[in-house]
């Protein structure tokens, strides 16, 4: 154990008392014998720290000197509370933001899968931006093709979804029918993407096989909210359609992309995938692609490798390529393909967080220089007494440590709450954020910060030198403010300024396009219209399943309170996709230019009525009635092809031929003529679109009811009825089109949202950090307008003098930050090419909020100066 | 007893305060004090260890774990610091012991070399 300066003490003591004796002994006078021995010892605290020394490093008496500091600097803070509090909630709001999406950046960004070798795995993908399609994906012929000459890819696993009606294991889920989502896989899938099952087994080469049994695996999520981990359920059967399957595994927890379904099956499961149109059609795209690299190859090689190959298919096939489409193959990392759409959202959050936190320490290194000024005088007194320029700093630090620590404990605190509302936030970004937990790292970044922080906050105040011992006035109570000093409150107050410029700009963006999008015109009956997704009767051939839809429609209208029911394939904004990225067309009659391609078309099929029950007006010619699609084939055609194709307006009657390889060439006569109904995009462009009757193509899916009064009583009536004709029938996620537009716009509400959070923040941290600079200042400078008043100035003029200085600070902070924040732009947009600039409208709307929220609290220290008593201010010094 | 003036004392040749304690103690426990007094007295008040010098180096010496101390009563009545060698701090007084002794060889073969290596 380590002798403390107590035994030192003792040491000496008894040493002190043997010399004496000694002397003594030798005849010496017992006073002078004291005297002596202590001359002999020498200065006695120099020989107790050579002791203490050979113990104890400098360091650990730094830090023990520091921890004194602490506790000195924790009373004096104690007695200073709202300086404390304000300090603790700046600090603690921009550490905890910070912490909560580092957690969610490292959770996104950083880490890896958990698929095994996940740096050999790779996506392909298939895009045609000609089509604006970002994901083409593939057909079973273009797989073949790439497949049988890759060198540089190892296995392919491919993975296409497909709806099924789920009947049999009942018990799980109460009675209800419903529609799940597949995931119809090859053999080598599972082996590919290098998962592991939780339970049971997963799918292999002989589940490929044509006689293969059905197989299912369920997804970690799937299992957990359908079957509550029931681990009984492996073994079980499930009816998928017409056909059943046995579950034979659960996969382990593992990010689901591109789609997240419910349940992973071999191919047998799906008829549509053993048939012709799937195996030999090379339009027929609707599979993803994996791939692991053979040993040797590189991400690189492989995108080579592939590009050309894609290449050459394309040559071999140019009647599946056309030259509009520019279909184009890209090869990434599968981790690096999930993490780009959440990249730049990301980053920007982290560069958002980061400001905050600039701006949090400037407004409380304003504050503790203010407080360091008022204090001059103590630390003249300590500098004059003999402190050290090292002792007098390590007291500031102490007490910047004591606030900053205070600071990270409530930011560690609101970053625990934060993670998971980040993480949900960041989820429709990429769902590996909801994994996104608060853990050790939160801590780490916490404590970084704050010492950061602490580290900067105390070397920020002047400390009094020997050279100027102003603070040492007799009345002591006065407080004198710098020049130096005075700079350093502005340069931070014109930083704060100019930082939550820059955020409120860009939150000021957002709300604009937000606002745009919800105030875009939309030709539908947003409020009284019900849709519900009613999948295409299993089971049933063509004529049954029009019978079905239309005894469906029949009873639903005769329900009070029901105007309109009409059958269609796509519900706005929510069926984005459905149906695919259209087919090319020709009209009779128009003329192309020449080496002009035919445009492309997307085909809905509707029944009677639909563009009433949505509202949506017939331009020329009539909607469809119950004898179309019988013999003649009949279409509807949107505003756009008509306008673009027939500027004259006789689109009417003539014929409609699509002219893709698969497509069947018979002509169909255009009888109607209907408004562009864009349901892909909630602010609607033109669009092309071909309508069809149902009668023609019996494949529905989607209801749409027109009501009178609120569409929601109809639920449980439409529901019965439906099941009333067809028990098995599932009818699901029944919503008015204005809350499904509501649901498609809440990722720009939230994004709005989430910033413009930020953007106040920062204003309110800004405002009172300006704010507290000018009450400082006014207070140091009592005495000044005391002489103004006594001299001729009015409290008016005085009012405006320290408004207009206000108002200066806040003006240079604006173009600070103007400046600073194209800087910024110019640059985040080098690094990704999808962000804007905001225009002028939220810029200046920034410019004015900032203002305006400046003034006011500029008022306040203002008034102050108006309300200076000469007497008062004269007399103070 | 005779007393040696102060200008006579001659002053501790750098590095020999340890060996020097650590043969003090060789006699067995003893206090700082007494130390100071043992290596005076011996060297017939030739030398003499300053306390601030003196302190430090026995707890050097304790920390490197040469000497154990603990605390007793003294002559004086009063509590005291006792030092005593340790197993290792034998070892150790040996070795300096060793290195003192080839240290004085090879300075006198310096300062008085051998009459033939004179020419």
């Amino acid at each position: 154990m380590r002798p403390d300066d107590d035994d030192f003490n003792e040491e000496i003591r008894g040493h002190l008392a043997l010399s004496v004796k000694e002397r003594i002994e030798r005849g010496e006078d017992p006073e002078a014998a004291r005297r002596a021995a202590l001359k002999e010892l020498g200065y006695i605290p120099a020989i107790r720290d050579s002791m203490h020394r050979v113990w104890y490093s400098r360091w650990f008496d730094a830090v023990t000197a520091l921890g004194h500091d602490m506790r000195i600097g924790l009373r004096s803070l104690l007695r200073a509370k709202g300086l404390t509090l304000t300090v603790m909630v700046t600090l603690g709001l921009g550490i905890g933001a910070n912490a909560a999406i580092f957690s969610v950046v490292r959770e996104v960004l950083l880490r890896p899968l958990v698929n095994r070798e996940e740096d050999r795995l790779i996506y392909i993908r298939q895009s045609a931006p000609g089509l604006s399609t970002e994901n083409l994906t593939f057909s079973i012929p273009e797989i073949r093709d790439i497949q049988a000459r890759a060198k540089t890819i190892r296995a392919f696993g491919d993975f296409s979804t497909i709806d099924f009606t789920m009947n049999g294991l009942r018990g799980e889920f109460g009675a209800e029918p419903r529609t799940i989502k597949a995931g119809v896989v090859n053999g080598s899938y599972f082996e590919v993407m290098g998962l592991r099952p939780a339970l049971g087994r997963l799918l292999h080469a002989a589940d490929d096989r044509p006689n293969a049994p059905g197989a299912v695996v369920l997804t970690h999520r799937f299992w957990s909210t359908a079957f509550n981990r029931d681990p009984k359920v492996v073994g079980r059967t499930m009816r998928l359609d017409a056909r059943s399957a046995t579950v034979v595994g659960v996969l382990e927890p593992s990010v689901p992309y591109p789609t997240d379904t419910d349940i992973i099956a071999n191919i047998v499961t799906s008829p549509h995938h053993l048939g012709a149109t799937m195996v030999t059609r090379r339009n027929h795209r609707m599979t993803e692609l994996f791939g692991r690299l053979a040993p040797g190859a590189t991400v690189e090689s492989a995108r080579a490798e592939l590009t050309a190959i894609h290449g050459g298919m394309m040559r071999q096939n140019q009647e599946a390529y056309p030259a509009n489409a520019n279909v184009r193959l890209s090869v990434t990392r599968l981790r690096d393909q999930i993490a780009a759409p959440a990249r730049t959202i990301l980053l920007l959050l982290l560069a958002t967080a980061g400001v905050v936190f600039l701006i949090a320490c400037s407004n409380v290194a304003n504050l503790i220089l203010a407080r360091s000024v008022r204090r001059e005088n103590e630390l003249a007194v300590r500098a004059a007494l003999g402190a050290s320029t090292g002792a007098l700093r390590r007291t500031l630090l102490a007490e910047s440590l004591v606030l900053c620590g205070a600071g990270a404990a409530l930011g560690v605190v609101l970053a625990y709450l934060l993670v998971n509302v980040v993480g949900r936030y960041a989820a429709r970004f990429s769902v590996r954020a909801l994994d996104a937990t608060p853990d050790a790292s939160v801590l780490w970044v916490g404590a970084g910060l704050a010492l950061i922080a602490a580290l900067v906050l105390a070397f920020v105040p002047r400390l009094p030198s020997a050279q100027t011992p102003a603070g040492l006035g007799p009345a002591g109570g006065g407080v004198r403010i710098t020049p130096g000093t005075n700079r350093r409150l502005q340069v931070f107050a014109i930083t704060q300024i100019a930082f939550s410029f820059v955020l409120l700009s860009g939150a000021g963006m957002l709300l604009a396009s937000l606002t745009a999008m919800q105030a875009a015109r939309t030709s539908f009956d947003l409020q009284q219209v019900l849709v519900v997704d009613v999948a295409n009767p299993v089971g049933m051939d063509g004529a049954k399943v029009i019978d079905f839809y239309q005894e469906v429609t029949r009873r639903i209208e005769q329900l009070p309170g029901v105007t309109r029911v009409a059958v269609g394939t796509n519900v706005p904004w929510r069926d984005v996709g459905r149906l695919g990225p259209g087919y090319r067309f020709t009209i009779e009659g128009y003329v192309p230019e020449v080496g002009e391609e035919n445009p492309y078309a997307k085909f809905r099929n509707v029944s009677p009525g639909f563009f009433a029950a949505l509202g949506v007006p017939i331009l020329a010619g009539r909607d469809f009635t119950d004898a179309d699609g019988r013999d003649e084939r009949v279409v509807i055609v949107s505003q756009s092809i008509a306008q673009r194709m027939f500027p004259n307006g006789d689109a009417v009657n003539r014929q409609l031929r699509w002219t893709e390889a698969e497509t069947d060439p018979d002509p169909r006569r255009i009888v109607g003529v209907v408004a562009d109904v864009d349901d892909e995009n909630v602010v609607p462009g033109p669009v092309l679109r071909v309508y069809q009757p149902l009668r023609q193509l019996p494949y529905g899916g989607r209801l749409f009811v027109h009501a009178k009064g609120n569409p929601y009583a109809l639920v449980s009536p439409v529901t019965r009825i439906i099941r009333e004709i067809s028990p098995e029938q599932p009818v699901e996620r029944a919503a008015t089109l204005a809350d499904v537009r509501a649901e498609v716009l809440a990722p720009e509400r939230l994004n709005a949202f989430v910033f413009s959070g930020f953007a106040g923040v920062a204003l309110l941290i800004a405002v009172v950090g300006v704010a507290g600079v000018l009450a400082f200042s006014v207070s140091a400078r009592t005495r000044e307008f005391g002489v103004r008043l006594a001299i001729g100035s009015t409290p008016r003029q005085l009012l405006l003098h320290v408004l207009s200085e206000g108002a200066l600070l806040v003006v240079i902070g604006i173009i600070a930050g103007a400046v600073a924040g194209y800087g910024i732009g110019r640059m985040s947009m080098s690094f990704s090419p999808n962000l804007r600039l905001p225009g002028l409208l939220p810029v200046l709307s920034a410019a004015a909020v900032l203002g305006g929220a400046a003034l006011v609290a500029l008022l306040l220290p203002a008034a102050r100066a108006a309300r200076v008593d000469v007497l008062q201010a004269l007399r103070s010094e | 007893m005779a007393k040696t003036n102060d200008d006579q004392r001659l002053d501790l040749l750098q590095g020999t305060l340890d060996m020097l304690i650590l043969r003090t103690l060789l006699w067995g426990p003893q206090h700082g004090h007494g130390i100071g007094q043992a290596i005076r007295a011996r060297s017939e008040d030739l030398l003499k260890v300053e306390t601030g010098s003196l302190y430090p180096a026995l707890h050097r010496l304790e920390k490197r774990g040469w000497l154990k101390s603990e605390w007793a009563i003294s002559e004086a009545n009063q509590r005291a610091k006792y030092y005593r060698l340790t197993a290792a701090g034998k070892a150790q007084m040996v070795r300096e012991q060793d290195r003192w002794t080839q240290m004085v060889q090879a300075i006198n073969l310096i300062m008085n070399p051998a009459p033939s290596d004179e020419e």
